[in-house]
């Protein structure tokens, strides 16, 4: 079918990332806030469509059918859509893929897509313990499988093991996505140095883990616009920047449906960047910039080689030689990423966006020189998911 | 002015001794819970269990009541081979979820060709922390876990349940 329109992501912001004393209201109304600084001039009666993103508003929230409340108090009445998603860690940015149809089909014009996470309870126990609902609970999470830490830890063993992976190379991710996160004032981590000497002297976690290749606990909201490119112009005087392709791939929910030969192997992510590359009518070389899912120290580096900014196997020495710094091949996670920033599971994919929509209009804080092309990524729970958006300063053709 | 009386309530005191379902950790096993129950009554007589499509012969794990690769449901339940070798593990020597003792042994398993699975991540038990070596055998074991109460009319039963894990094979 041949899309009528174009859709663009027109600004964004968020709240301050971190062990919050907030709600997920409170949250949601700070990142509106940021936003409309971001976009002067935006008002709520422009929008028309909201998806909201959220796993656990439900349950450590105790709101269900969460998105009318958000409309709420957040001041719009919307007509075209009003939907909460749940794609765990993908959440925000499963709702852009989704806010890109209703625009490209002329079904929505201006898209509020908002995401947060409450992951701090009053207990820390709750907090572990509500992660056996993020799996496949009678079977995987009765394993005693919650927080991902012991999966991944697993994965990084098996990259270790079939490619020569070095605990330092997985040291090089966290160095420089920490360095990266110093000035991200809204970062939980932001104005915090780390060395390679305190990354391997770090407490451990689970082998091969230590403290600082895994992403903290996190509170914290997001919120972006998509609209027509219509609509975008009459918004902002910046650069438009248009979401040129998607995809996202599934294949299993429970460990015996691993897709892989071994752990270590992704064809699922692999996959579902083919299809955004393919869509965009671009190849991993085109990338700019990118804002992966880096959960772990090692997600970041299997996801480099699977989006192809290198070889398979070649991770590790990919991210040690900096070609994820902002002067390297593909700089990644320009922003702090997750491991700096946190990870509010539905936050997470609309504050990559915010950043790669300010790398695309040059006003980043570490800003990518020249970047015309950006990534976002995004893991879903154990791997069972995979979800790539790709923005460009000029539409496909 | 009456004096303020200051009371400690901890948490929802109307709460006190009800099972929450939103809080369990374990399945719902009970027939009249779910269609899967002869892989749970199985289980209980230490059997390993999953769907066979009679249409298409795929094995398929976890078992359901349609095969995944062609919808169909006429099935059959077959016995799972029991062992399998460690391709990966890891410890939590603390910390490990609420109803979990640590060390929590999570271990991805490998099994052979013929064995209808190729991958499966299971919790390994009766295993002290730092035995357990990739390579090592290990065997599907079950063991009892918390009953929950359902209502059966004006009346509540108790639902016992069982599941299962691996532990090492003793050399």
């Amino acid at each position: 079918m041949a899309q009528t329109k174009k859709a663009c992501i027109v600004g964004g912001g968020t709240s301050k990332f971190g062990v919050r004393q907030a709600t997920i209201f409170d949250m949601l109304q700070e990142a509106a806030n940021a936003m409309s600084k971001d976009i002067p001039g935006l008002r709520p009666k422009d929008i028309d469509g909201l998806i909201f993103a959220s796993t656990t508003a439900g349950r450590n929230s105790n709101s269900l059918n969460t998105a009318p409340i958000v409309a709420h108090r957040l001041g719009i009445y919307p007509s075209s859509i009003c939907v909460r998603v749940d794609t765990l860690c993908s959440g925000s940015n499963t709702a852009i893929i989704l806010a890109t149809g209703l625009i490209e089909s002329g079904i929505s014009e201006v898209v509020l897509v908002t995401g947060t996470e409450k992951l701090n309870l009053p207990q820390r126990w709750e907090s572990t313990f509500m992660n056996l609902y993020t799996n496949d609970h009678d079977w995987d999470s009765a394993m005693g499988l919650a927080v991902p830490p012991p999966f991944f830890g697993m994965i990084a063993q098996a990259h270790m093991k079939k490619y020569g992976t070095t605990k330092e190379q997985m040291g090089a991710v966290a160095v420089t996505n920490y360095a990266y996160g110093f000035n991200n004032t809204n970062a939980q981590f932001g104005g915090k140095t780390l060395s390679l000497d305190e990354y391997l002297a770090a407490r451990s976690v689970c082998d091969p883990f230590g403290l600082n290749d895994c992403c903290p606990v996190t509170d914290g909201a997001s919120a972006v616009i998509i609209a027509s490119e219509e609509r975008a112009k009459a918004m902002t005087n910046r650069p438009l920047v248009y979401i040129r392709g998607t995809g996202q791939v599934a294949t299993h929910g429970m460990s015996a449906g691993w897709p892989g030969e071994t752990l270590a192997d992704w064809p699922h992510l692999k996959k579902a960047a083919d299809i955004a590359y393919k869509a965009a009518q671009l190849t991993p070389k085109d990338i700019d910039v990118a804002q992966t899912h880096d959960c772990f120290t090692i997600s970041e580096i299997i996801e480099v080689e699977e989006l192809g900014f290198c070889k398979k196997g070649e991770g590790g020495a990919f991210v040690a030689s900096g070609q994820i710094k902002v002067d390297g091949q593909t700089p990644t996670n320009t922003d702090g990423g997750l491991l700096a920033v946190g990870h509010p599971y539905g936050a997470t994919g609309a504050r990559q966006a915010v950043e790669i929509c300010k790398q695309l209009q040059g006003r980043a804080l570490n800003q990518v020189k020249n970047a015309k092309f950006g990534m976002t990524h995004n893991l879903s729970g154990v791997c069972a998911q995979h979800t790539v958006v790709i923005y460009g300063t000029e539409p496909v053709k | 002015m009456a004096e303020l009386k200051i009371t400690q309530i901890v948490g929802n005191p109307h709460l006190d001794g009800k099972y929450i379902a939103e809080m369990d950790m374990w399945p719902l096993e009970d027939p009249a819970l779910n269609r899967i129950y002869p892989f749970y009554d199985n289980m209980k007589q230490g059997r390993w269990t999953t769907i066979k499509c009679k249409k298409c012969g795929r094995i398929s794990y976890p078992p359901g009541v349609a095969c995944p690769n062609c919808w169909s449901d006429e099935l059959e339940w077959i016995d799972l081979p029991k062992t399998a070798k460690v391709v990966g593990m890891t410890e939590t020597l603390a910390g490990a979820p609420t109803g979990f003792d640590s060390p929590l042994i999570i271990a991805w398993l490998g099994f052979d060709k013929a064995h209808p699975l190729k991958h499966l991540l299971v919790r390994i038990i009766n295993c002290q922390a730092g035995q357990l070596k990739i390579g090592d055998e290990v065997k599907f074991v079950t063991f009892e876990v918390a009953a929950h109460p359902m209502d059966v009319k004006k009346e509540s039963k108790v639902c016992e349940r069982v599941y299962y894990a691996f532990e090492p094979v003793k050399k």
